[in-house]
């Protein structure tokens, strides 16, 4: 604007001949050259352009200015906090004052510290800058680029340069502490586990009486059983046994109906979670496929680095595409055992193939629960659905809950605030 | 209507009653007569420029939300109030009725002093309130009206409204008090925009948005600027506008005759004098940059110390 200005009444002062203009025009030129030449850095001054323009020595001020970033770590759950140090160094001989952001992920919030720092960084001196974030959502987030300013002191003239620093880290889902799940396989596998699965066997719940037979266990034998009817009886127990426990996550764009902290997609992340963790704690085998634009599936597997694996896969879940649950059912119908437990976490919407879907599983005798995270609900919280609008969208969906209960299906609509094990008790209908 | 008194949907679905979420919920966001339109809160505010604004380098924000002043931007509106008044006065001297825009358009130099007096008192209450308030918008209006004031359209010299000093008969001191003049006027628009930067600066400290790691040597850079720059300007515009002086001195180490024929000349000593000045240092500034002398001098100031 200065500039402008100069230039306009040097200009209008020479056309009129009026020294006085060409004056004031001359005063404002020399104030714009000192501070380009001398009241910065001459870097800053001598050029607008952005220094990663330039391929030579001009960006020579903030090319002396590096930057390193330390995390406390790379993986973490949500709501936990990150911890994180960067480190600024100025290799010149030269005191620069910077301003220093960090770019942080939107979603994240500063929890102590400041990412944007104003700061003067003395002659080959380092400095940390320290901060901790606080990590709501789940998902796969960089930290970085470091953006680097200088300017003269009076704000004429300034330089940018972003330090192209990055640092990956991966935020789960956060769990919910699991009790009982009421879901248990009906089928043996071959290695015993901690699931009962309603069949006689080697276990710790009682499951009936039977008489004596040869080889039996002494211990076995139900002494009151016997008193009562003259027969020596034992104990069956009921079978432990690993069992595969699919769990099947809808990431279609609808399921990110909501608001971004509050959705069918946030919920069913966290739910599956929970839920790997309780099965494979139970030393289930547990498979994930989550859908959205495509399938995406981790194998059945047991322990704690299956936890992990299906962690990852559901960190980095995001609400694409519509690929309707037909296609997913389709597809993993022939590799799974037939009466594995089957849990669905879906909002239920848009998929016309819904009802076709589960009748295939259960037609197949597998044990179905889903758990709706109800997208109305949310939008109703968030006051983006009338009254009227939420009494409609609610009366269908109570009448497609309906129709898969009709089919057998365990299903809850789940409510924002309804803790998970609730939401699967009732399902369960306890 | 009639749901939100009640709660009661038979009406919509043949008698049959239909219950759904907590109610608590539901009756707070029914009663709140919602529509299916975005919520105004969910649009976050975006401050677009406009065509005018875009000129002056981005968008002049109404209300700022702007924390008491702390200490140094008090110092710095206590500033901008002396240059404020110094500015007036000096605008007032440096600016006759005569040759300004007024008197092109009225013909009269009783109204176009009468305007121009109330242009300068317009230009310094405005400045005023703006630095008071800090509001970005007078200031504009502010610095606007002294640049209207200052305005010449007529072929002169320096002409003075009053000159109690008799400074017009001195042509030195005459051309200083025009670069004093102009020098205060970029001060108060340099430390004007100063209270606003630092007054978002401090909010940003504040908020926790920004830290400042050694605040006293970054605000020492900014007063030995603001004062090593104007004495420094002065010195460097007084040596430009001497051109007419300095040229005749340094030819005349080589003839006296030529020396004094330029000191005699009209044009050197008009306003083209000044002009070619200005062009002999500006030639000599811009060939520094071509050389990329801020760069080598930049290079030699980062690596003197290995």
């Amino acid at each position: 604007m200065l500039g402008s200005l100069a230039v306009a009444m040097y200009l209008l002062g020479l056309t009129l001949r009026n020294s006085q203009l060409v004056t004031i025009a001359v005063v404002i030129f020399v104030i714009l050259t000192w501070a380009a030449l001398f009241g910065g850095h001459a870097d800053v001054a001598s050029s607008g352009r952005r220094s990663e323009e330039f391929t030579g020595e001009e960006g020579m001020a903030l090319g002396n200015v590096s930057a390193m970033r330390k995390m406390s770590s790379a993986r973490l759950f949500e709501d936990g906090e990150l911890s994180v140090t960067l480190r600024m160094q100025n290799h010149s001989g030269l005191a620069k004052i910077l301003e220093v952001r960090d770019r942080v992920p939107e979603v994240m919030r500063i929890k102590s510290g400041s990412n944007y720092i104003l700061m003067e960084l003395g002659p080959r001196r380092e400095t940390f800058i320290e901060y901790t974030v606080e990590c709501p959502l789940r998902g796969f987030y960089s930290l970085g680029p470091v953006a680097v300013r200088m300017q003269d002191a009076f704000g004429l003239f300034h330089r940018e340069k972003e330090l192209h620093v990055y640092n990956d880290f991966l935020v789960f889902p956060k769990m919910e502490d699991l009790k009982e799940t009421f879901v248990k396989s009906r089928v043996p596998k071959i290695f015993t586990g901690a699931v009962n699965i309603r069949q006689p066997g080697p276990g710790s719940e009682f499951y009936s009486l039977r008489e004596y037979f040869e080889g039996d266990s002494f211990r076995a034998i139900n002494w009151s059983a016997y008193a009562r009817s003259g027969k020596l009886m034992v104990n069956e127990r009921e079978r432990d046994a690993v069992s595969d426990v699919i769990i099947l996550v809808d990431s279609r764009s609808v399921a990110e109906t909501g608001p971004v902290s509050r959705n069918a997609l946030v919920y069913s992340t966290r739910a599956a979670a929970s839920l790997a963790k309780y099965f494979l704690g139970r030393r289930d085998s547990v498979g994930v496929i989550v859908y959205g634009d495509e399938v995406v599936s981790v194998d059945r597997d047991t322990g704690k680095k299956q936890l992990y694996v299906i962690l990852t896969k559901l960190a980095g879940a995001v609400a694409k595409g519509n690929t309707p649950l037909q296609v997913v059912v389709n597809r993993i119908l022939p590799h799974i055992n037939k009466g594995s437990p089957i849990i669905v976490l879906s909002n239920l919407e848009d998929d016309p193939t819904i009802i076709n879907a589960l009748r295939d599983f259960r037609a197949r005798d597998f044990d179905v629960t889903v758990l709706s995270p109800s997208s109305l609900e949310f939008e109703f919280d968030a006051k983006r659905l009338d009254r009227t609008g939420y009494e409609v969208l609610k009366t269908e969906r109570d009448v497609l809950i309906g129709e898969l209960r009709g089919l057998g299906v365990n299903i809850m609509d789940w409510e924002p605030d309804m803790l998970l094990s609730t939401a699967l008790a009732g399902a369960r209908g306890f | 209507m009639a749901e939100k008194k009640s709660g009661d949907t038979a009406h919509l679905y043949d008698s049959k009653t239909v219950r759904s979420s907590a109610p608590s919920r539901k009756k707070l966001a029914g009663n709140a007569g919602i529509g299916t339109e975005i919520p105004k809160d969910a649009v976050p505010e975006i401050q677009i420029p406009s065509f005018v604004e875009s000129l002056l380098g981005g968008p002049l924000v109404p209300k700022m939300k702007f924390l008491p002043p702390d200490k140094m931007v008090q110092n710095l509106q206590l500033a901008v109030y002396g240059i404020l008044i110094a500015l007036a006065f000096l605008t007032l001297i440096v600016s006759p009725g005569a040759g300004t825009v007024w008197y092109m358009l009225t013909g009269s130099i009783g109204v176009a002093t009468t305007v121009q007096v109330v242009v300068i008192a317009l230009a310094t209450i405005t400045g005023f309130y703006g630095t008071f308030r800090r509001d970005g918008r007078y200031l504009l209006i502010s610095n606007v009206f002294f640049i209207l004031a200052i305005l010449r359209f007529a072929s002169s010299k320096v002409a003075l409204s009053f000159d109690p000093f008799g400074l017009a008969d001195r042509p030195f001191l005459l051309s200083s008090l025009v670069v004093v003049y102009a020098v205060f006027l970029i001060m108060y628009i340099e430390i004007g925009n100063g209270v606003l930067r630092y007054s978002m600066l401090d909010t940003s400290i504040r908020t926790n948005e920004v830290y400042v790691m050694n605040p006293g040597k970054i605000v020492g850079k900014y007063h030995r600027a603001l004062v090593l720059n104007p004495i420094i300007s002065v010195v460097l515009a007084t040596l430009v506008l001497s051109a007419n002086t300095i040229l005749p001195a340094l030819v005349g180490v080589l003839s006296s005759n030529t020396a004094q024929r330029l000191e005699e000349s009209v044009e050197l000593t008009s306003v083209y004098g000044v002009a070619l000045g200005t062009l002999f240092v500006f030639i000599v500034t811009g060939a520094l940059f071509a050389l990329n002398l801020p760069t080598h001098l930049q290079r030699y100031r980062e690596t003197r110390d290995e």
